[in-house]
């Protein structure tokens, strides 16, 4: 399968005043194919909006390389068939919804009264034609927002933090429209920390941290190492030492033992054995790997990497609102 | 050409209903209305100070609305991130910097139409000459192109600092533009000055764009005073602001093209 979106190495720096030249994106190697959900997570500030902006040519990186549907990032052409959707949008308040899909689909040449009312219909704002952007819920302008990402039936999708800030309702419903477009054949790049989320409806995801990659893959493969714990009650001590060969951790828990395995253990050996001791099963809990997980594991606590007369230091983790001075010490640095 | 009017007619729409233009806005009508009876307050002739002192409220409230207008224009559309919606769109940056400098262009004519309409209705409610109205009428279209100067000015600096800053800068040129303009002129072609003053004049006169060339107050509140060829001093004014707003937007494309968003 080609793939829709490709970065090698592609690096953002700015200029800092406490901490020299910082690489907010840093020597990104990313591949999302053709139509999937990829997830590219991270917390705040951790690169993402910086490299969408730069998958979209709205700023320039500083080095490496980025293809968008195979063609060299800020094309122009691919601009006719890719859509974003911003973090926290803002719309011209004063049109309605049908107004505002004429202006966008104005910057493509469409003019399809049709066109726009089937889109109100599909994010389910045919009923509020009259209603203004000003007179818009926040799910409400999100859905206008994924209305006008449609207008150019687009291959490739952008959305940033699509459901942040919405109360439940109206994530269920920006999730079933987003599930809508991988039905259709398109490819879906969101960007989100909402991880229950994305969780549900990606295949693959990319976990990017100060910048940085730290984990990239399919999410079955990524979310492997669940575990399984059984309680059990009333077994013999040589049961118990038979299980210390197995991959089976014991451990004393108040109702008894509990044998922790991993996910791709069978467990079914065990729980005859215990049967076959006329002990008892107390519980049979499967422990899934979250995304949770992953992504603590893969964020963590880290520096930023940061450049100085050219050479590349550790700058630390910067104080909230950038504007705490940092000391980069020796000892940082190395 | 559709993506430069879509988004022209767009800034167009919303910069009529910014509450703090209409403000504006109505101060200078509501000025225009009572400066009839003003004039009595100077010991110049009624006519005289009535036509002096509409011609010059429209021309001030006209420069703050142009001011107000185009110094937040781009830096609003980055605050509000509409400027990536549109961008990420087959829109090239400089169509949309040339799209929103005709949006306010034309935002601004529309609110000095509405002002040269209460210009004239004064004056023939207190003059019934339409001729001398006519005459007046002329004044306001040169305002226009000092004001769409004065917005390409705006819009330069909005490319690379601050609203704050370009408020202070494009005023600053206004200001210096309009009432140094002829004195650097005089310096220039004055015969008693040094070489380096005269050269120094000469590059200032240059550079300032010469807003008191739209100026032709004089002419029409004193009647000796005439211009030569008045059709062709209209039309070399006219040139001399489209090619200076012209150079201002190249060089605002330039920047606009080259800046993080």
């Amino acid at each position: 399968m080609a793939a829709a979106i490709e970065t090698k190495q592609l690096t953002k720096s700015y200029k800092s005043r406490s901490l020299g030249r910082i690489n907010v994106v840093d020597h990104l190697d990313l591949t999302v194919e053709e139509g999937e959900i990829f997830g590219f997570l991270g917390p705040n500030g951790a690169g993402k909006t910086t490299t969408i902006k730069m998958l979209l040519g709205i700023i320039y990186p500083t080095s490496g390389e980025g293809y968008v549907l195979g063609r060299e990032i800020g094309d122009m052409d691919v601009h006719k068939v890719i859509s974003y959707l911003p973090e926290r949008p803002y719309y011209y308040e004063h049109m309605t919804g049908m107004e505002l899909l004429k202006f966008y689909g104005s910057l493509f040449g469409i003019n399809d009264r049709a066109k726009f009312e089937m889109l109100l219909e599909k994010v389910n704002l045919h009923r509020d034609v009259t209603k203004t952007i000003s007179q818009y819920s926040k799910g409400m302008q999100q859905r206008i927002g994924l209305a006008q990402s449609l207008l150019n039936d687009p291959k490739l999708l952008f959305l940033d933090e699509p459901t942040a800030g919405l109360d439940p309702i109206a994530h269920r419903e920006i999730r079933d429209l987003i599930l809508s477009f991988r039905d259709e054949g398109r490819t879906v790049f969101i960007s989100s920390h909402e991880l229950s989320e994305v969780e549900l409806i990606c295949n693959r995801v990319a976990i990017i941290n100060k910048g940085v990659i730290e984990r990239q893959g399919k999410l079955t493969d990524l979310l492997k190492g669940g575990r399984i714990e059984i309680i059990v009650n009333g077994v013999s001590e040589k049961f118990l030492d038979d299980l210390k060969i197995t991959d089976a951790k014991v451990r004393t828990v108040p109702d008894g033992f509990l044998l922790d395995m991993p996910e791709d253990a069978d467990p079914n050996g065990i729980i005859d054995s215990v049967r076959s001791q006329k002990a008892r099963i107390i519980s049979i809990v499967p422990r899934k790997r979250r995304l949770e997980d992953l992504f603590v594991e893969a964020v963590g606590v880290k520096p930023f990497t940061q450049k100085s007369n050219g050479d590349v230091k550790t700058a630390g983790t910067p104080k909230p609102g950038g504007k705490k001075k940092i000391t980069v010490s020796e000892e940082d640095s190395k | 050409m559709r993506s430069i009017i879509s988004i022209a007619s767009i800034t167009v729409g919303e910069a009529v209903r910014r509450r703090v233009l209409l403000v504006i806005l109505l101060i200078g009508l509501l000025f225009m209305i009572i400066a009839p009876g003003l004039g009595i307050l100077s010991a110049r002739s009624e006519l005289t100070v009535l036509k002096s002192m509409m011609l010059g409220i429209i021309q001030l409230t006209s420069a703050v609305i142009a001011i107000v207008l185009t110094v937040y224009m781009i830096p609003n559309e980055i605050e509000r991130r509409t400027i990536y919606t549109i961008l990420s769109k087959p829109v090239q940056r400089w169509q949309f910097l040339i799209g929103k400098y005709l949006g306010a262009v034309l935002a601004l004519g529309l609110m000095m139409l509405l002002m040269t309409a209460v210009l004239l209705a004064v004056f023939l409610y207190m003059h019934q000459n339409s001729a001398e109205a006519m005459d007046i009428a002329k004044q306001p279209a040169l305002y226009f192109v000092q004001m769409s100067l004065l917005a390409a000015i705006a819009i330069f600096f909005s490319t690379f600092v601050s609203p704050l800053v370009n408020f202070f800068l494009t005023g600053g040129m206004y200001l210096l533009g309009s009432l140094f303009s002829p004195f650097f002129k005089t310096l220039e072609e004055s015969g008693g000055t040094s070489m380096v003053v005269k050269k120094a004049a000469q590059f200032i006169n240059v550079i300032l764009p010469n807003f008191a060339m739209f100026n032709t107050q004089n002419t029409i509140i004193n009647p000796n005073a005439q211009i030569g060829s008045e059709s062709g001093y209209y039309i070399q004014a006219a040139l001399y602001g489209t090619i200076y707003i012209g150079i201002l937007l190249v060089g605002g494309i330039l920047i606009f093209d080259r800046r993080e968003v």
